[in-house]
């Protein structure tokens, strides 16, 4: 949807990483373009922390191949110089302060900006000249996002960067993200399970379960790609026969269905006519429901059927 | 090249990790054992101290600080994990040298002032202060490199597999000295081990340590290849 996106910038081809008992990635094929904020989406434990992990070489994958700007990115300094990524548990060595930290950023990334550090520490009232090991989890996420923000490396990971913030906080991340991403235009890709905070800041979302993507796609076709139906119980079932369904509540006699399609304006029409609402569904509500029903545990319907009935769609 | 530079540049942002600690420890390890050698009447004889030993020992935990902790931070700062072995052996191996060089110098101090003016021995070994300046300063050198490579390598073995990792190699370091102890008795030959050790020389150990050194900067570094933060 930007238009400034340009040629491929990461791709991953049947990349699968085995952990004694678990499959953390399985089998994953992506291509991230440049210049796009990615949203990468999923439960604790889904694998995107390895996903990113493989993807700037701080860890391996079992089978398959990753390839940054066209190149391995392992041991390859040239290709590790362009990217970025701060661990959500990223240790420092300890007697470091803030302050220190990011003279050492300075020095590897070309792009550091240390006005912007500078300003950023302010905004965050970071205090940058206190030992990092005694810092709050709120101000350890804050460090790592100023140098993952201040790098201005031309791919950027952020590995849940909120973690201990204050909603402020967030909200000054959040903004300083899409004002200097707009200035400074570069790959950004942003793991996160608060996926309603960030719904607005992505352009493409990719959903992992289980290390398995659920889900690549654009943004904005991902939020017109399903519909709540909500009314009279028979009306709604009728409605939304033979479609996949995502979700299913009923109250009463009433009924509200979340279905996987995207209605023409014939069939909103209908929708009408019959005296049926439509609803836009969230992004969040979306990720949920995919995600449940791709493990086939919808934990929060009313009725006991509507498992059945899942079952029944796929 | 510039980031193996970088890497050095970066561990000396804080200035006492490899230099402020040092110093300190230099400096108290002369005043505590020169306000003993002040306090204790000697009659005379020779005093030994064996507390220029202890900055050697600092070296041991600054090897397993820079694994598991620089090691995470420079793989956020996206440098390769050869840039980062290079950087940091590199400037770890300057400032033993820079340390050997002025314990040397301190052995002169030493021998010139006739044992601080107390007959003191803690710089100029006896055993070793006869020897030519080149091969005091590279047995000084050396003997801090064994002592950081070893903590690097044991660090890096616990990177890569944890307790586990520790576990097997220190049941393995035991099996290897039990199995050598084992095979000089069964063979009867301490006499030929306790006159081997007698004949080395401090430039003949220098040499050993060495080899010891180039196999653990060898095992470290095929070890850090696949080590993860």
């Amino acid at each position: 949807m930007t238009g400034t996106a340009t040629p491929e910038v990461i791709s991953v081809r049947n990349v699968s990483k085995k952990y004694k008992d678990s499959l953390a990635l399985d089998n994953v094929d992506l291509t991230l373009e440049g210049g796009k904020i990615y949203g990468l989406l999923g439960r604790n434990g889904a694998g995107k922390t390895t996903l990113m992990s493989v993807l700037t070489a701080q860890g391996f994958q079992t089978s398959g191949e990753v390839r940054v700007f066209g190149h391995r990115p392992y041991e390859s300094d040239r290709v590790l110089g362009r990217i970025c990524f701060i661990r959500e548990s990223q240790k420092y060595p300890d007697d470091f302060t803030p302050a220190q930290a990011f003279k050492a950023a300075s020095m590897f990334f070309a792009g550091w900006d240390q006005a912007f550090a500078d300003r950023m520490v302010e905004e965050f009232q970071l205090p940058a000249k206190r030992r990092i090991k005694k810092l709050s989890r709120g101000q350890l996420s804050a460090v790592g996002v100023i140098i993952g923000l201040a790098s201005r490396a031309e791919i950027t990971f952020f590995d849940e960067p909120y973690l201990g913030l204050d909603a402020v906080a967030r909200q000054i991340f959040y903004d300083r993200l899409v004002q200097d991403f707009a200035e400074h235009p570069r790959t950004i890709v942003l793991s996160s399970h608060l996926i309603d905070e960030v719904a607005n800041l992505l352009e493409h979302v990719i959903l992992i379960d289980k290390g398995r993507i659920l889900v690549d796609e654009d943004a904005e076709s991902i939020r017109g790609s399903a519909v709540t139906v909500v009314g009279p119980a028979a009306l709604v079932g009728e409605f939304t026969a033979g479609r996949s369904v995502l979700h299913r509540e009923t109250f009463a006699s009433l009924a509200s269905v979340t279905i996987d399609a995207r209605l023409s304006a014939r069939e909103r029409a209908e929708a009408g006519e019959l005296g049926l609402e439509l609803a836009p569904v969230t992004l969040q509500q979306l990720i949920v429901r995919k995600t449940m029903a791709a493990t086939g545990t919808d934990l929060s319907v009313g009725e006991r059927d509507s498992d059945a009935e899942l079952e029944a769609t796929k | 090249m510039n980031r193996v530079v970088n890497v050095a540049r970066m561990q000396l942002i804080n200035k006492w990790t490899y230099l402020g600690i040092p110093a300190i420890i230099l400096a108290s390890a002369f005043l505590i054992t020169y306000a003993i050698w002040a306090l204790v009447p000697s009659g005379g004889g020779a005093m030994y101290s064996g507390a220029a030993q202890s900055v050697m020992w600092y070296f041991l935990a600054l090897g397993i600080m820079s694994m598991t902790q620089t090691f995470p931070f420079s793989q956020a700062m996206s440098v390769s994990r050869r840039t980062f072995y290079i950087g940091t052996l590199g400037l770890f191996a300057v400032v033993a040298l820079a340390i050997s060089v002025l314990y040397y110098v301190l052995g002169l101090i030493e021998k010139a002032t006739g044992g601080w003016g107390v007959n003191g021995q803690l710089y100029a070994l006896g055993w070793l202060a006869d020897q030519p300046a080149l091969v005091q300063i590279y047995f000084y050198f050396i003997a801090m490199v064994a002592l950081f490579m070893i903590g690097f390598w044991f660090a890096t073995i616990y990177k890569r597999w944890q307790a586990t990792g520790m576990l097997v190699v220190w049941i393995a370091v035991a099996v290897v000295l039990l199995g050598l102890v084992a095979l000089a008795t069964w063979q009867g030959l301490w006499p030929e081990v306790g006159a081997w050790f007698v004949a080395q020389t401090p430039l003949s150990v220098s040499g050993w340590a060495t080899v010891f050194c180039a196999a653990l900067a060898c095992g470290s570094y095929l070890t850090l290849r696949r080590a993860t933060p």
